[in-house]
């Protein structure tokens, strides 16, 4: 076992575990964006694993969640657009979780992009760390915005 | 230490899937449902089967909760609209 595997158990007991606790509690919208945060942190952890692992085409997995996970989060906010407008107003937790969706990518790409070799897999793997960033982004403010409505 | 990793995922998936059904609304239960789909991909990428957490991601992460969703929202209308019968 390698320090790569150790810093993807890691983000899965301390990352996945809580926001599985916050996806299966509370109002709608909290569960939403921890359903958000999850797909991130998954996406992260697989990233860790291809690394860990030796097997750069693991890689791919972490690449079609990051094109998958925003849609699917976009798909719960589009349905559940009129639960998520009634819910109580944006708490502290709340806000961190679509922080921490945002904030936990860069470190793991780029500590990630140090170590690969110069070349396409490097590419590949900013361009799932850029993907990954927008995503959250993208699903954190539309559900921000589903609330105001 | 190298069934390390297998073991936590085999607790997330553990949890989540107990999560999903302790849930009784079916709204929120398809939530959780999008986690278990993300849980068992991680599950299957520690066992080595890559193809299969692919499939499992396609299938889990948007495809699944979409067609909860839409089926409770079909039922729900259908549901007030039957209710809007009996009023008149």
């Amino acid at each position: 076992m390698n320090g790569w595997l150790a810093a993807a158990c890691a983000l899965l007991v301390l990352g996945l575990l809580p926001a599985l606790a916050a996806a299966c509690t509370g109002p709608v919208l909290r569960r939403v964006l921890a359903q958000n945060l999850t797909t991130v942190l998954t996406a992260l952890v697989l990233l860790l694993l291809a690394q860990g692992y030796a097997r750069p085409a693991y890689g791919d997995l972490a690449l079609v969640l990051a094109v998958l996970g925003p849609a699917g989060t976009l798909v719960f906010e589009r349905l559940l657009a009129e639960e998520l407008a009634a819910s109580p107003a944006r708490t502290p937790f709340q806000r961190l979780m679509g922080l921490a969706g945002t904030a936990a990518v860069p470190p793991v790409v780029l500590a990630l992009a140090v170590v690969t070799d110069p070349g396409r897999a490097t590419v590949k793997l900013l361009l799932t760390g850029c993907l990954l960033l927008a995503g959250s982004a993208v699903c954190t403010r539309a559900l921000t915005a589903a609330w105001g409505r | 230490m190298d069934e390390l990793p297998v073991a936590l995922a085999l607790l997330l998936v553990a949890c989540a899937g107990t999560a999903a059904v302790a849930t009784r609304d079916p709204v929120r239960q398809s939530l959780v449902l999008g986690v278990l789909g993300l849980a068992l991909a991680l599950l299957f990428t520690v066992l080595q089967a890559p193809d299969v957490a692919l499939s499992q991601l396609a299938v889990g992460t948007a495809l699944t909760p979409l067609m909860v969703l839409l089926s409770v929202r079909k039922v729900r209308r259908k549901a007030r609209s039957e209710r809007r019968e009996e009023h008149e």
